[in-house]
């Protein structure tokens, strides 16, 4: 009988047991793994959006206040501007009773390629989005949600502005980070003249890149200086600040997630180890006979402790693939909506899977170590004296 | 072992109990089932919404509309923006700020001024929610906030059952308009209806007006709708509650099985003596639940300060709503969430101690007494 036989068959020893404990641990662990999709989620979105040379430019009093149209060109003058796009918020509802189920935003297409160059975007359908007035480019996430393929048409009802858009999608983002809807705002200033308003006219926001990191810094400073004191103050940021502030407000309810996750991982610690302990405790005279015999301390150890991280490393990848299987159904049951942004993704990356084993490896030392430690310290004499 | 087990669990099942009735309160108990929002059509909230002057001044003689003592229509126009405002923590949200005229005060007549007085219209003062109070850099009373393009005196604070208006800020609805210079002097316009009839009628006449293309729809509808958005909220929650609940419940049967093993003897002895088997198992179960007891007691002290806390450390746990503004839940562990997690902790217990006692209650006293 080999030492890893001896182990397996310490294991099943107690089937009911041994079944409750692993079942313990993977629930956790897949509990763990879910509850750290967020989080990481969070970061692993604002990472792959955000691109180091692109800067936000907005109104300094809120996202809702608008700019001067005429802001953007002004903006393309300063030193360092590789290219700027002007957006606009159309709030477009898609089918669903006057619901906004992704964002969309009337943009100046003929800047999109400058400033999103990192995108995936073919240059083919660029230019499509150039020709096609009514052309639309829609991110993968949005495109699969619905269905849609290049060359469907599709209607939105802007909940902000009294028109309605006939659209033609040229295009797809090819990334899954991009949940959103670009649309020529030259259609939209048409189809709000065609009604005798005035157009357009304003822009929500600027989305400037700098042809050089380093610059930056400066062009946000310019950018705000030439604002100062005019109707529409601004103030700049890179795009990953304004993304960690656009989603700052869920940092609440990642926390209260994280204290739950610790609560769990400290409940199943605590489950492990008593487990483990009751194992040793019953195997208390087999482990003295054992040493009787002539087996080290050591081995004796080492067999305990491989029992429990055994045990633990098997539930923890059980609980793995408890929370890949889990994540789709989450994925579906929340749904793509704004409330919880980034959170509702729960993708799971390998570090999220690495936190999980690494929690299950630990649960199975703590858990092995003390019971392990105690029996093998124990003198053979008092052991003996304790079973017969 | 099994108590602190249970304990443990009865905190993350409190806070999350608490976070799910705090949501609910913030959501479904905002507005008022006598009240009508009125907005352009097709819009989604009033945020997006915009009312002509013109369409305020006639709705507010139509039919329908209650009255004050003063014999003058409940009916409030208001304006919404959503500028930013800065966190005490160096943030950045984007808040709901309600423009109004003081009828607002008696159309939702939930929000009551808690603290300091009602704004003055035309003296830049605000009032704030509890939620924005203590969440904010300035949203305090005698402090300026700012927001938009100026500074506001904060002179009051105000509190409206938990609902969302608790995470708005109020001032003077043409200050507001001045300042976000909006073409529109409103966003929407809310109606106190005398009776169900009234309101039916209402919606009727305000939908059909030629005139201008406006909507109206009950205020509880209009924060129905809105509350959609938190359903994955409520799911993740759930079903977060429900797997530490099968963990939990596995880690009691545990430790109620190790009990049970160590003291074979002793029930072997007992059936010895002539117990029943019923007796038996009862006295496990007794044991099981009291521990599952004690672990709930523990365990809702600290949810109770761990509550406390989070609420003093972040100010409320905030999420996006659907407008793009921020919604502050104050986390309240209520006692009905207490008795949600005594009823999930007796559960455990029960559950994790039924297997044990039914293996105890069929030992054969016999061996049972062998083994020892």
């Amino acid at each position: 009988m080999t030492y890893s036989r001896w182990i397996w068959a310490n294991l099943w020893r107690n089937k009911l047991r041994t079944a409750l404990t692993g079942g313990a641990v993977a629930l956790a662990v897949a509990l763990v793994c879910l509850l750290l999709t967020m989080p990481d989620g969070l970061n692993a979105i604002l990472d792959s959006m955000a691109n180091n040379t692109r800067i936000s430019v907005h109104n300094k009093a809120g996202v809702v206040y608008p700019m001067p149209a005429s802001f953007t060109r002004k903006v393309r003058q300063i030193d360092g501007v590789a290219a700027a796009m002007g957006q606009v918020w159309f709030g477009g509802a898609y089918e669903e009773a006057g619901k906004v189920t992704f964002p969309n935003f009337a943009v100046e297409v003929e800047h999109v390629g400058a400033v999103y160059p990192d995108w995936p975007i073919t240059p083919e359908q660029l230019a499509d989005f150039q020709r096609y007035r009514d052309g639309a480019i829609v991110g993968r996430q949005v495109m699969k949600r619905y269905g849609w393929k290049v060359g469907d048409r599709i209607t939105l009802k802007s909940t902000v502005w009294p028109v309605n858009l006939d659209l033609r999608i040229v295009g797809e983002i090819a990334s899954e980070r991009a949940p959103l809807l670009w649309f020529n705002q030259e259609y939209l200033d048409q189809a709000l003249k065609a009604q005798g308003r005035k157009g357009l006219g304003i822009v929500g926001m600027i989305w400037v890149r700098a042809g050089d990191p380093a610059k930056v810094n400066a062009i946000m400073r310019t950018v705000d200086e030439m604002s100062r004191n005019s109707d529409a103050e601004t103030a700049s940021e890179t795009e990953k600040s304004f993304f960690s502030n656009f989603f700052g407000s869920l940092q609440g309810f990642v926390t209260i997630v994280l204290i739950v996750t610790g609560l769990v991982a400290l409940c199943i610690v605590f489950i492990a180890a008593n487990t483990a302990s009751m194992g040793v405790r019953e195997r208390a005279g087999e482990i003295a006979v054992l040493k009787a015999i002539g087996f080290g301390r050591r081995a004796i150890f080492a067999t305990l402790l491989a029992e429990a991280l055994l045990l633990a490393i098997v539930a923890g990848v059980a609980g793995v693939l408890m929370s890949l299987g889990a994540t789709g159904m989450l994925r579906a049951a929340a749904g793509a909506n704004p409330t919880l942004g980034p959170l509702g993704s729960f993708i799971i990356t390998a570090p999220v899977v690495a936190n999980g084993l690494f929690l299950s490896l630990v649960v199975g030392m703590l858990a092995g170590v003390v019971p392990a430690w105690g029996a093998a310290r124990k003198s053979v004499v008092t052991a003996l004296h304790e079973v017969f | 072992m099994t108590a602190g087990v249970i304990a443990l669990v009865v905190i993350a099942s409190c806070l999350f109990l608490g976070l799910i009735s705090s949501l609910k309160r913030t959501l479904v108990t905002s507005g008022d089932p006598r009240n009508l929002v009125v907005m352009r059509k097709g819009s989604d909230n009033d945020g997006a919404s915009q009312v002509p002057l013109a369409a305020h001044q006639a709705l507010k003689y139509f039919d329908g509309i209650a009255r004050d003592a003063e014999d003058r229509p409940l009916a409030s126009p208001e304006l919404v923006v959503q500028p930013f405002f800065r966190t005490k923590a160096g943030g950045r949200e984007n808040v709901l700020v309600r423009g109004v005229e003081p009828v607002a005060l008696e159309v939702h007549d939930a929000v009551r001024i808690a603290d300091g007085r009602m704004f003055n219209p035309s003296a830049h003062e605000a009032i704030v929610g509890r939620g924005v109070a203590g969440r904010y850099a300035g949203a305090e009373i005698g402090s300026e906030l700012e927001f938009g393009r100026g500074a506001w005196k904060v002179v009051g604070i105000f509190d409206a059952g938990g609902s969302s208006f608790e995470s708005e800020v109020w001032v003077d609805v043409r200050e507001l308009g001045n300042d976000a210079k909006r073409v529109f002097p409103y966003s929407g316009v809310r109606l106190r209806t005398t009776s169900p009839a009234a309101m039916d009628a209402l919606v009727q006449r305000i939908g059909n007006d030629p005139r201008w293309a406006l909507e109206a729809q009950p205020e509880t509808d209009y924060y129905a709708k809105q509350s959609e958005s938190a359903n994955s909220l409520y799911v993740l929650v759930v079903g977060i509650a429900v797997l530490a609940g099968i963990g939990a419940g596995f880690g009691a049967a545990n430790t109620m099985y190790a009990a049970v093993q160590a003291r074979t003897a002793e029930i072997g002895t007992l059936r010895a003596l002539g117990f029943s088997r019923r007796a038996i198992l009862t006295a496990f179960q007794i044991e099981a639940v009291v521990l599952s007891a004690i672990g709930f007691l523990v365990g809702a002290g600290g949810a109770a300060i761990l509550s406390q806390a989070v609420d003093a450390w972040l100010g409320g746990v905030a999420f996006g709503a659907s407008t793009f503004t921020t919604n502050v839940v104050t986390l309240r562990v209520g006692a009905g969430d207490l008795v949600g997690a005594l009823g999930l902790a007796c559960l455990i217990g029960f559950c994790g101690g039924l297997g044990p006692a039914w293996r105890a209650a069929r030992l054969r006293p016999i061996e049972a007494l062998r083994k020892a």
